[in-house]
């Protein structure tokens, strides 16, 4: 068992998130701070996914947006009502999960003996190739005209509006909490231990019996099911599939800084990337923006001085810094401390 | 009796003969060493015994059979599966929009009941009037290509290394390959992988298999760390470890494959005389298990203190083989370290 008090230090982050939507009510001016996270939960997920692939197994994947746009499109096929589908919020993101496995897998089994740069570019083709897919596809995906109005969920006979926040905010943060549950537990784990073994020397690896095409293809389908099921979740927020223009590169390259960002492989670390990198562009951004504005400092009519449209510029500008002077990420990947402490003797467990 | 047999083996890269036919045999439970100078060829009989390396010509039998996977009727099943599932994408990604209109949008009005038997007879119906050129190529484009693909992969992963390391092969290498960023124990964890029968499931959601096999996994990989002396290092990352332990994390790696033969590939480079006799009685106690121990080796010290056996190798060939007094006085391998009286 992991010390009590890291157990401790894990609950306090998910107690807190989940009291967000009370305390801003006592806040002066009652902040959405609850409303702002809801985007950054998704995009979380999404980095987690890609975490899989990139921060444990190694394999870089530049076309993760694909994924989340497979995601998103299955979903808005299966529950709006222009289609014959027709399924509720659950069993529509069962079944989206599924479509990212198998999505996963088909990229998966050709690309299973690429390595390094050359994997990179296959996912990137990728990318690029899902997003024409779904832009010229009219019959199927409408187009460039996104599938919309999507139902939203419903739980037990209570109907999620777009009015009220907190149910959604609630939503997302439950999801996020299973899959950073599950995540943690591959990464302490045979599986987990042979993805970052592949990561570390694929050749050793199979030298100690690890088959490492079938645990590449494991996390590839893993990996594509997660982010998948980030875009489902979209989705079902901003109650359209999005047009297909929403899940380009820029995406892919946003997860994988927050991957970069955080921490490769430390699931602890994509959290904390994904707020970093979602806040500063939602939150921080947006406050700048509104207080130049409000003091006159900025003129819309030059778009050179709105912060906004420097962000890439400040994305690229944070890169650099990251990889000049900490290059592990914010969180790095602290390898798990053994459980078991040499100098003490080991009890075997009560049965 | 022997646990392998190498026959007529010749690895060739290109114009280079690495390996030219070259025959051993490797008693059970004996410490057998391979020497020659430097580019003789060593490492690469290391590496196609472990199936890193495909044999050119020759046989390599453990246990009295080649370490490769084997040709079942599941493997021909599963290539079979591999084409006709390529095959039968190809004809629905050619067909995709057709097919979603009739049997779809042309059966469903706006938030009507939709009955599914129509949609599917209707999609027989396009599949039965379907012109050859819109099924039967694709299928067979779609289905050639992942079956040779899928054969492709099967072949060339025929021979692998994680093929050799379950039959028992284990193995170190020359330049220490740790998985440097996981702890000792992990290291050693790893080694056992192929013993474990926890599956995603069960590690995911933690089921009872987990905790149980997690208890018992770590409980001998402290054992075989205790083993090799490395005990009180077990949650040191194995980049922290200084040269000599983390090659004897390699061992210990190794040694928890449970093998039947270990290969040391030099495992007395950089080592001084007190750890190189530390390195001597460990590989005793190896062998005392009833490990086979094929060593390569350049510490002549070492090679002449712990072999039963030795074989000698030179420019790809075996020039010499025998046991250490034999070999020492052999003309040919003075010939070859220290070059031809003139």
């Amino acid at each position: 068992m992991p010390a009590p008090r890291r157990i401790l230090f894990h609950w306090s982050f998910l107690i807190v998130a989940a009291l967000i939507p009370l305390i801003e009510l006592v806040l002066p001016g009652h902040p959405r701070i609850g409303d702002l996270l809801r985007p950054i939960f998704i995009m979380a997920m999404l980095g987690l996914g890609l975490n899989i692939l990139t921060g444990f197994t190694g394999q870089l994947n530049l076309g993760v947006a694909a994924f989340m746009a497979v995601g998103a499109y299955s979903y808005a096929i299966l529950t709006c009502d222009i289609y014959p589908f027709r399924l509720g919020f659950w069993s529509a993101t069962a079944l989206t999960v599924l479509v990212g496995l198998t999505v996963g897998l088909f990229l998966g089994l050709p690309t299973i003996r690429l390595r390094g740069d050359y994997l990179a570019i296959v996912t990137l083709g990728f990318g690029e190739i899902v997003e024409d897919v779904l832009k010229n596809l009219d019959s199927i995906t409408k187009g460039t005209q996104g599938i919309n109005p999507l139902p939203g969920p419903s739980w037990f006979g209570y109907h999620f509006h777009a009015e009220t926040y907190q149910p959604w905010y609630y939503l997302f943060l439950g999801f996020l909490a299973v899959l950073v549950l599950l995540n943690r537990n591959l990464q302490r784990s045979r599986v987990g231990r042979a993805w970052i073994s592949i990561r570390e020397d694929e050749l050793a690896s199979s030298c100690m019996g690890v088959n490492p095409m079938k645990m590449k293809l494991l996390a590839f389908a893993l990996g594509a099911a997660q982010c998948s099921l980030a875009g489902a979740l979209w989705a079902s927020y901003l109650g359209s599939s999005g047009e297909p223009g929403n899940y380009d590169f820029q995406v892919s390259i946003i997860a994988l800084c927050i991957v970069i960002v955080g921490g490769m492989g430390n699931v602890g670390g994509v959290l904390l990337g994904a707020l970093v990198i979602m806040g500063f562009n939602s939150i921080v951004l947006e406050t700048v923006t509104n207080f130049l504005k409000a003091h006159q400092l900025i003129s819309s009519s030059n778009v050179f001085t709105a912060p906004g449209n420097w962000k890439y510029m400040l994305y690229g500008l944070a890169l650099i810094l990251m990889m000049r002077f900490r290059p592990e990420g914010l969180l790095p990947s602290r390898q798990f401390k053994a459980e078991v402490h040499p100098n003490e003797p080991h009890s075997p467990p009560t049965s | 009796m022997n646990i392998l047999e190498i026959s007529d083996l010749t690895v060739r890269f290109g114009g280079l003969t690495a390996v030219n036919s070259v025959s051993l045999d490797i008693p059970a439970k004996e410490i057998v060493s391979v020497i020659g100078p430097n580019g003789a060829g060593k490492t690469t009989l290391f590496n196609a015994i472990t199936g890193i390396y495909d044999p050119t010509n020759g046989r390599i039998c453990f246990n009295g059979e080649e370490a490769r996977r084997p040709f079942r009727w599941t493997t021909a099943l599963t290539l079979a599966l591999v084409g006709l599932i390529a095959g039968l994408s190809l004809v629905l990604i050619v067909n995709v929009e057709p097919l979603w209109d009739t049997a779809i949008t042309s059966n469903y009005t706006y938030q009507q009941t939709f009955l599914w038997s129509n949609a599917v007879s209707a999609a027989s119906n396009y599949f039965g009037e379907l012109p050859i050129q819109r099924f039967v190529v694709p299928f067979l484009i779609g289905g050639l290509v992942g079956l040779a693909g899928a054969l492709a992969i099967w072949h060339r992963t025929r021979r692998a290394p994680e093929v050799a390391a379950r039959a028992g092969i284990a193995r170190t290498f020359q330049n220490i390959r740790l998985f440097n960023q996981m702890t000792a124990l992990d290291n050693v964890l790893l080694g056992m992988d192929s013993q474990l029968r926890t599956s995603v499931w069960h590690a995911a959601l933690r089921l009872p298999l987990y905790w149980r096999e997690r208890d018992e996994a770590v409980q001998r990989a402290m054992d075989i760390l205790r083993f090799v002396d490395l005990d009180r290092d077990a949650n040191q990352l194995a980049e922290n470890l200084s040269y000599g332990h983390q090659r004897r994390l390699e061992i210990a790696r190794a040694l928890a494959m449970q093998p039947r033969l270990l290969l040391l590939d030099e495992p007395a480079a950089g080592m001084n005389p007190a750890e190189a006799q530390e390195l001597m009685k460990l590989i005793h106690d190896i062998r005392d298990r009833g490990i086979t121990v094929l060593l390569i080796e350049h510490h002549m010290q070492v090679v002449m203190g712990i072999s039963d056996h030795i074989a000698v190798l030179d420019h790809g060939e075996k020039i010499a083989e025998g046991n250490p007094e034999a070999v020492r006085s052999n003309p040919k391998v003075i010939e070859a370290y220290l070059g031809k009286e003139s």
